[in-house]
């Protein structure tokens, strides 16, 4: 990117400043309830003794300075104003087993968009559940998190296939997370190598990586180019650590797959992220699509 | 076990719920191309020694009709209906016309039925909504060991298939147990439908051509899994299976059902002259000919 004289002017802010739609926020909790609620299945899978005992959040040695907040009285405006604060017109927030959130969505619809955390070890009846919420709580998406599942899923596996099926049917995108998973569990089941017969066999399922897809970028990047319904999403990385194959790849044939999410307030401050994005190295044309125009389309958010 | 039992329970119709709508010698020839194209053998590539049939080495006098004999096809099978007892049929509705035709007319005596290749994906899905649209369906069946590639009974692409059948209540029926035909067995294993019945509690699932030569567990797993059925497909009476009569006369009076194999294999003739030597016992046989059909694939729904 070229230098500026005015640190805001340019592609970036000029994108900016039409507003943000972050496909990965969440509601803030209190330490203490996000331990026994959020992270409880999670660290039934987890052995080790460290992360355990001493983490309060699974993937706490990636990162420094994960959002903490004592104690929390109204989640739904505090993230409002955090959103207000860094321009984020819309947020994306998994209400299936978060009744805060459930209700956030139903109040204000204009901000949040609902997605649908899936367990496919539940077979038909999440199936039927996602059919529900999409009918029902207006719900846009679908999202698993496969390493985290108890027992774990891979992403080419039998028992999300009915979910895929499902996804096409009611023509919304499901947000996966691929490649190594920071919490300390076993990776095999995000490979992103396994996409690829996903993608072959339900050509019109709208696929959005998420988490990285590390350490195997250049074969996400490689997908990305043979399917055209794969996306990969930004969520959980501070924009200082993007991939550079995916960078690369956004600059090239890959602006119209890149879409951005955050992880506020999982794992990152938006302070910090909104601080590190102007720095990344987009050509200028990448910034409406990445910051807002990608996820609008995916996401049916044009005819909203 | 008494013949009258027999009678009684024929007197009051009989269900099959695999019959194909009749084809001429030819037509059939042309039919197990299908078949032909995954052998490797010679006698089968060609439909030499026996085998214009694919199964045919397993089959005395396989059914042959000729072109001039066969007339409308449907009023064929009618008249073998009627001539038999047999009050209703299940029948492909994808067959080109013939079988729509039939459920269409004579909606009394047949009932709709579609087979699916789920190496198609989400089309085949899509074909499942739209002939239940269409028509009342009743089964969806495949055969996964002649389908090209072959599927596994328990393989993901089967599970929006499934996925589906829960979703819409129809019935799935599958051939099951090592083929005729002289092709790999693997995909027909009877142990896949363990994992499916798990996953997919509410899916009726029914076998037919067997189960050989794992009828054991045939009987294992239908003790275990309340929506598993089977069905006689493709066996002359006096073949059934001896752990599969057992399991009839026992604790699986409401399991098997009655089908026959016409007119791919066997004549109702043949079938309901050797019918009566089955050694069911008196209770089993009206459940057997009629009422477990009526159950398993919901025909009075």
């Amino acid at each position: 990117m070229p230098e500026s004289a005015d640190p805001k002017a340019g592609a970036y802010f000029d994108a900016w400043h039409g507003g943000v739609v972050d496909t990965m926020i969440g509601m803030p909790a209190s330490s203490a309830e996000r331990n026994t609620k959020h992270y409880a299945q999670m660290n039934a899978g987890i052995l080790d003794k460290e992360a355990r005992e001493k983490f309060t959040f699974p993937a706490q040695y990636m990162f420094k300075d994960v959002p903490d907040y004592g104690e929390v009285d109204d989640p739904v405006a505090l993230l409002l104003a955090e959103m207000d604060r860094f321009n984020i017109t819309r947020g994306m927030i998994n209400v299936a087993t978060n009744e805060v959130a459930r209700a956030a969505a139903a109040n204000h619809p204009d901000r949040f968009i609902a997605s649908f955390n899936a367990d496919p070890n539940r077979g038909m009846d999440c199936v039927r559940e996602l059919e529900i919420a999409v009918k029902e709580l207006g719900v846009r998406s679908a999202q698993v998190f496969p390493a985290g599942l108890l027992p774990q899923v891979p992403i080419n596996d039998k028992k999300l296939y009915p979910l895929y099926a499902k996804c096409v049917e009611l023509d919304i995108p499901i947000f996966v997370n691929a490649g190594v998973p920071g919490p300390r569990v076993p990776m095999a089941c995000q490979d992103v190598a396994h996409i690829d017969e996903v993608c072959w066999f339900f050509p019109d399922l709208k696929f959005v990586m998420r988490h990285g897809a590390e350490p195997w970028t250049r074969l996400a990047a490689k997908l990305m180019l043979k399917w055209p319904n794969l996306y990969y999403s930004t969520s959980a990385f501070a924009p200082k650590h993007y991939p550079a194959d995916i960078v690369h790849f956004a600059n090239t044939r890959g602006a119209d797959k890149m879409i951005y999410a955050g992880y506020f307030p999982m794992g990152l401050s938006l302070e910090r992220i909104f601080s590190e994005l102007p720095s990344v190295p987009f050509r200028d044309h990448v910034w409406p699509k990445f910051l807002r125009e990608n996820a609008e389309r995916i996401l049916g958010l044009e005819t909203a | 076990m008494s013949a009258e039992a027999f009678d009684a329970a024929l007197a009051g119709g009989a269900i099959d719920t695999a019959t194909g709508i009749p084809k001429s010698r030819e037509e059939m020839f042309e039919f197990y191309e299908f078949i032909r194209k995954q052998t490797r053998d010679a006698e089968s590539k060609a439909g030499e020694g026996g085998l214009e049939f694919p199964a045919g080495y397993m089959f005395k006098d396989p059914v042959h009709i000729e072109a001039d004999e066969l007339g409308d096809p449907v009023e064929f099978l009618l008249g073998e209906m009627d001539r038999h007892g047999i009050t209703k049929v299940i029948t492909n509705v994808d067959d080109g016309g013939n079988g729509a035709r039939a459920v269409r007319d004579h909606p009394d005596r047949f009932a709709a039925g579609i087979g699916v290749d789920p190496n198609e994906g989400m089309e085949a899905v899509r074909r499942i909504s739209r002939i239940a649209d269409e028509f009342d369906l009743k089964s969806v069946s495949a055969f996964p060991a002649g389908l090209y590639p072959q599927v596994a009974v328990n393989d993901k692409k089967f599970y929006p298939i499934y996925a589906k059948c829960v979703e819409l209540d129809i019935t799935f029926a599958t051939t099951i147990g090592v083929p005729g035909p002289r092709i790999p067995f693997a995909p027909q294993d009877v142990a896949h439908i363990d994992e499916v019945c798990w996953f997919f509690p509410d899916l009726r699932f029914v076998m037919r051509h067997g189960a050989e030569p794992w009828a054991d567990l045939a009987v294992k797993l239908m003790l275990k899994w309340p929506n598993l059925y089977y069905s006689t497909t493709a066996f002359a009476p006096k073949y059934y299976p001896e752990d599969i009569i057992r399991y009839a006369n026992t604790r699986g009076a409401d399991k098997i059902i009655w089908s026959g194999y016409f007119p791919a294999g066997l004549t109702y003739d043949r079938i309901f002259s050797e019918l009566p030597s089955v050694p069911f016992k008196d209770e089993v046989w009206p459940k057997f000919l009629r009422e477990n059909a009526i159950k398993a694939f919901k025909l009075d729904q």
